[in-house]
């Protein structure tokens, strides 16, 4: 099992009222899965997203991936984590403006130990991955948001990461650069074996996963 | 290494903020740098003074005139070798803003007296020879293009020396072989300006060569002695005092331009400071982002303050560089003579790059470590 989630609870403070997000989340999901993650606004999916990212804790309960307990690590363990385990694709792409193409996709290698080639070499992997080595020199805002995100997934796979989340990765698109979209994390999953987790509201972006889960209220629902 | 190409992209995000940064931070070192030529300016002459001439004044003002019949009681003085004197004459080449320093004096025992006057044996004998002639420093002549054979004409500035313009010839120009010398002024004959005066045999300040350093201020004490309870009593001061004194005509300029050089540094710093915490909220998404990246807290500590340290540094070259082009260009001759050796020293342009390296990190300081404290789920909510 790649992810273990147990008893997850996680509630955020506004003032004085605590205000609970998930209630008690126990999630499998095994290496190579493409899972969906769908509910109504406020049901918890994106939170959940950020607590299997590392970039958030939960309240209470354990989240085990690849063997590796993080609730409860520190900032920067989470930190060095995340560079080793994670990508992850935001809607808004969340490139950044001043870098190219190449070197959005470098960015995640600099905290490596490889050398300038070998991270050329990965960087133009990727890129070739999505399609876009003839866009590598272009700034983020060259590119329409299609391929803006396809730089962004190539950022997100370029670490060679044990996981992929995407955070609504369609939903700033429009009908046709979504289907590219989805059919790229389609091919990463089927073909390069990556396990995918994917938050979306779309049924039709939902169908291309081969696990579809319901949150509601905090809570994992039935279909 | 591999972040700094990372934090130059950053810095030209915004070519136009960061160049007014950094040129905040230009005017502020330029200032400071200047400002503090000007007082190693008059520090220089102060250090720059032989231990064995003394200077004798009115004890009331340097600007208030002495008459010649001191000469012979000075000399009378145990201990005193050799004098000479001289007097402000303060006229006008031109226009009121063409301004330098002009000293009548006695020239035979002045250039004996100060041998940092630097002149060719045959510039020197033509000075001496004519009672019309002045020598000028190497500086003022480039400024004004004074050449060897060139008349000057000086309008009176000071009413004691009448209303008729003075005339002089340029015999020769001297080079400064010391700090307590300068090279932008001009020296010419007592007796010429004398001739002229209202009142005959008013001298300015004595310049006295003593014999024993160490007794110097024994000596002054029997030189001022001799005046006491007369018309004209005396001041007599080391070199080195008078050096300084004379700095101190301007008032306390050590506290004057040190303040103002704090306030434009402290000013600064608020410019910087503010301009990079602008920076940093505008770039609270790729912060977030670069965090979930993995990139520890500590690194985008280090490339929030590398920024500020870079533009500030930046701006702290430009400054120290303009100030030492600027200042340093004779052909300004700004100080008139004022203060010796004005200039901005390596050591100058180099706190002052230390001074805007200072900016640049207590101005990222709090942006910095806003960022690194960045909790990325409440700043990728701000934007989503």
């Amino acid at each position: 099992m790649l992810i273990e989630l147990r008893d997850v609870t996680k509630t955020y403070k506004r003032d004085t009222i605590e205000v609970p997000v998930l209630d008690g989340v126990t999630m499998m999901v095994e290496e190579g899965q493409f899972l969906a993650l769908m509910g109504p606004s406020g049901s918890g999916k994106s939170t959940l997203l950020n607590l299997l990212a590392g970039i958030d804790q939960p309240t209470r309960g354990s989240i085990k991936i690849a063997g590796s307990e993080i609730a409860g690590l520190s900032e920067r363990q989470l930190a060095g984590w995340r560079a080793r385990n994670v990508g992850f694709i935001f809607q808004l792409y969340n490139l950044i403006p001043v870098l190219t193409a190449f070197e959005n996709v470098e960015l995640p290698l600099l905290l490596t130990d490889l050398t300038k080639k070998q991270r050329r070499e990965h960087v133009m992997t990727a890129l070739e991955i999505v399609g876009l080595t003839d866009r590598s020199g272009h700034y983020p805002r060259q590119l329409s948001g299609g391929q803006e995100q396809r730089v962004a997934i190539a950022r997100a796979i370029v670490t060679d990461p044990t996981l992929l989340l995407a955070d609504e990765p369609t939903g700033d698109l429009d009908a046709k650069s979504g289907q590219d979209i989805l059919t790229l994390l389609q091919r990463l999953n089927a073909e390069f074996k990556k396990t995918i987790i994917m938050v979306t509201h779309d049924p039709h972006a939902a169908e291309r996963a081969t696990r579809v889960l319901h949150l509601e209220k905090g809570t994992f629902v039935a279909a | 290494m591999k972040f700094l190409s990372l934090i130059l992209k950053s810095a030209r995000r915004s070519k136009r903020r960061t160049a007014l940064t950094a040129l905040s931070v230009a005017v502020a070192v330029f200032l400071f740098s200047s400002l503090r030529a000007v007082l190693d300016g008059f520090n220089a002459g102060a250090a720059g003074s032989s231990s064995t001439r003394i200077i004798t004044i009115r004890s009331t003002s340097l600007i208030f005139a002495m008459p010649s019949s001191h000469t012979n009681v000075i000399r009378g003085v145990d201990g005193v070798q050799d004098l000479s004197w001289a007097n402000w004459f303060g006229g006008i080449y031109k226009d009121p803003q063409n301004f330098f320093a002009q000293f009548a004096v006695d020239a035979e025992s002045y250039l004996r007296m100060y041998p940092e006057v630097l002149l060719s044996p045959d510039e020197k004998q033509a000075f001496l020879d004519d009672r019309t002639g002045a020598i000028v420093g190497d500086g003022l002549a480039r400024t004004y293009g004074f050449k060897v054979g060139d008349r000057i004409v000086l309008q009176v500035g000071i009413p004691i020396y009448g209303s008729q313009d003075f005339t002089f010839t340029v015999r020769g120009i001297y080079k400064a072989g010391g700090t307590a010398v300068d090279n932008q002024s001009m020296l010419f004959h007592w007796k010429y300006a004398d001739e002229r005066a209202i009142e005959k045999g008013q001298i300015g300040w004595f310049v006295l060569q003593i014999n024993d350093p160490e007794r110097a201020a024994a000596i002054a004490a029997d030189i001022d002695q001799k005046f006491t309870n007369t018309p004209y009593e005396t001041k007599t001061n080391t070199e080195q005092q008078f050096m300084a004194s004379f700095a101190s005509m301007f008032g306390n300029l050590n506290l004057l331009l040190g303040s103002i050089a704090f306030a434009v540094v402290v000013t600064t710093l608020f410019v910087a400071a503010n301009t990079m915490a602008m920076s940093v909220r505008e770039r609270t998404t790729e912060i977030a982002v670069m965090r979930t990246l993995g990139f520890p807290s500590q690194v985008i500590f280090f490339f929030i303050a590398g920024e500020g340290l870079l533009i500030s540094v930046l701006g702290g070259l430009i400054g120290a560089g303009l100030a030492m082009l600027i200042v340093n260009g004779e052909r300004l001759g700004v100080t008139g003579g004022f203060v010796p050796a004005f200039g901005v020293s390596t050591t100058n342009a180099l706190i002052g790059v230390g001074i805007s390296a200072g900016i640049g990190v207590v101005a990222g300081l709090v942006p910095a470590t806003l960022a690194a404290r960045l909790k990325i789920v409440d700043a990728l909510r701000r934007v989503a």
